[in-house]
């Protein structure tokens, strides 16, 4: 009957999340400018959603308190690199919009090959974006998973309700293109509040009085010493030296995604860019309340090793509470992942479908590119969906070289503003070059050297080849064709 | 309308980003504790609030 109860409010949430959607883009001619990028028209609300949509995924929801939990203070990381994004953002994203909107992007992966003139550039990045951006999708399966599995308080096979769930959105990104995501993520958002709200002051206030209580308890418990602040040792994994090079790493990724790109293309003007950067780091102060969760959690369900982490404060929520409170916190963390997997599902077609398919001439003309971003859609869904099938353990391992491998765009991006700009073999070659370190890191299985993230020194293997390649090869005289 | 960055946007938006990189270094201790917070946690939260002040400075000055 809980069970019953429960996963009945997912459903419904679901389904009305959808609907909204739908109902945001009726009467909408879907060519695709509107499909990919929302006709350039997103306005300032809807923008802070989207823009913020992309940042409270089901990873978040669960993986930041989950990092709480398991690790403590290194989660801290979380509220800084965020923060730093929006910083490079108020610069960065009003120059790229207006780039893009002169020269007509759909695409991150345009961005480099109009800026550098190659279109073997731009399939480069597409193709890169794209193996990186599928296990971010698979990841958002791994949570809805967890959330299915807890609100049908394990009864439920939810390879059958992930699935139901997964292919209803991939249809309604093939449907309702990037201005629905953002409607969608309207719904999302609000729920999402009210979970956090619920987790972060409720659940410390029941067990603890408040929050500081809480983590009076972290505090007193002899199992966790200093649980609460990041260092000693200064080097090594979870040190304040790997939490510092992380922010300055992730922060500098943030915006290299391909769906962020498309968010910044989708905005109406700069000054819309330049004001949701100022304010959207009062937004991560949720995140504040999820690490609350995640510590009263510790001292309520104990015990929890490794990945079952994640699970912590829904564990809490399930025991303590009736059924129809732990349906809307699970419906809030599903479409924490679905509606994000719209986004990434909608980006990583774009760029195969633009990048690959368009620019080596297959199906140029809009209505055929429409087609073939939509039929990608679910095709991604089918990809992400067997990845997670076959190989969902090793997941969060993949997440972390996905945001290391797109941070290698970042000096492509940064410098593709500029007048003057380096050649494109320069940018390919410190893309590469940067790619070889993560790959050699990720396979010997180094994730830090004396605490330094492998994924900033990749990016600073990748500035220097490129600053070498950028003498080797100057850039030849501009003539505006694109080869 | 806001024009290119200038110096003084550029030295706004470096605060915020030294206080959440290196600043938590020094930052990093349990007491004194603030709202319950570890000092290190407040110090970073406080800064991720400051943040929209500084970003709004910088636009002000990008104005002229």
């Amino acid at each position: 009957m809980s069970a019953a109860v429960a996963l009945g409010i997912i459903a419904l949430v679901v389904v009305a999340t959808i609907a909204l959607g739908l109902y945001g883009v009726r009467g909408v001619k879907m060519d695709a400018q509107e499909y990919i990028v929302g006709g350039r028209r997103i306005g300032a609300l809807l923008l802070w959603l989207l823009l913020a949509g992309e940042i409270y995924t089901t990873f978040t929801f669960l993986g930041a308190a989950g990092w709480a939990y398991g690790k403590g203070a290194p989660a801290y990381y979380i509220l800084c690199y965020g923060t730093l994004a929006y910083i490079i953002s108020f610069f960065l994203a009003p120059a790229v919009h207006r780039i893009a909107r002169e020269r007509g992007y759909l695409t991150g992966p345009d961005f480099f090959r109009d800026r550098y003139e190659s279109r073997l550039l731009g399939a480069l990045v597409a193709l890169v974006g794209f193996v990186m951006l599928v296990p971010y999708v698979t990841l958002q399966l791994t949570g809805i998973q967890i959330l299915v599995q807890i609100a049908g308080f394990g009864r439920i096979d939810p390879l059958v309700a992930v699935a139901i769930a997964f292919f209803m959105i991939a249809l309604f990104t093939f449907v309702a293109g990037l201005r629905g995501a953002a409607w969608a993520a309207v719904a999302k958002d609000g729920l999402v509040l009210i979970g956090v709200i619920f987790a972060g002051l409720v659940l410390p206030a029941h067990f603890f009085g408040s929050p500081a209580g809480a983590m009076d308890a972290v505090l007193r418990d002899p199992t966790h010493p200093n649980w609460l602040v990041i260092g000693p040792p200064s080097a090594g994994a979870n040190s304040i030296t790997w939490v510092v090079t992380t922010v300055v790493l992730t922060g500098c990724g943030f915006f290299m995604w391909p769906q962020s790109m498309a968010a910044i293309y989708s905005a109406r003007d700069e000054e819309t860019l330049r004001r949701n950067a100022i304010f959207l780091p009062f937004y991560q102060v949720m995140l504040l309340l999820v690490f609350f969760a995640g510590f009263t959690a510790l001292e309520v369900v104990p015990g929890l090793k490794g990945p079952a982490a994640d699970q912590s404060f829904m564990l809490i929520v399930q025991k303590y509470y009736p059924a129809w409170v732990l349906g809307i916190i699970a419906a809030a963390g599903v479409l924490a992942g679905l509606v994000p997997a719209a986004g990434q599902m909608l980006a990583a077609a774009s760029i195969i479908g633009k990048n690959v398919c368009a620019d080596y001439g297959f199906a140029r003309d809009e209505r055929s590119q429409t087609l073939v971003t939509r039929v990608l859609v679910l095709v991604v869904a089918i990809l992400a969906f067997g990845f997670w099938a076959v190989a969902k353990t090793t997941l969060v391992g993949l997440l972390l070289i996905g945001y290391n491998g797109v941070t290698q765009f970042f000096p492509g991006v940064v410098l593709g503003v500029a007048d003057r700009r380096p050649s494109a073999a320069a940018v390919g070659a410190g893309i590469v070059a940067g790619l070889v370190v993560l790959i050699v890191c990720t396979v010997r299985g180094v994730g830090q050297i004396d605490g330094v993230n492998t994924g900033l020194i990749a990016l600073i293997a990748n500035v220097v080849v490129l600053a070498i390649a950028s003498v080797a090869v100057p850039r030849r005289a501009t003539s505006g064709e694109i080869a | 309308m806001a024009g290119r960055p200038n110096a003084t946007a550029l030295v706004c938006a470096a605060i915020p980003v030294l206080a959440l990189t290196v600043g938590v270094i020094p930052a990093d201790r349990l007491e004194p504790r603030i709202f319950g917070m570890p000092f290190v946690l407040a110090w970073i939260v406080l800064w991720v609030l400051l943040t929209p002040a500084f970003l709004s400075a910088a636009h002000r000055s990008m104005r002229g």
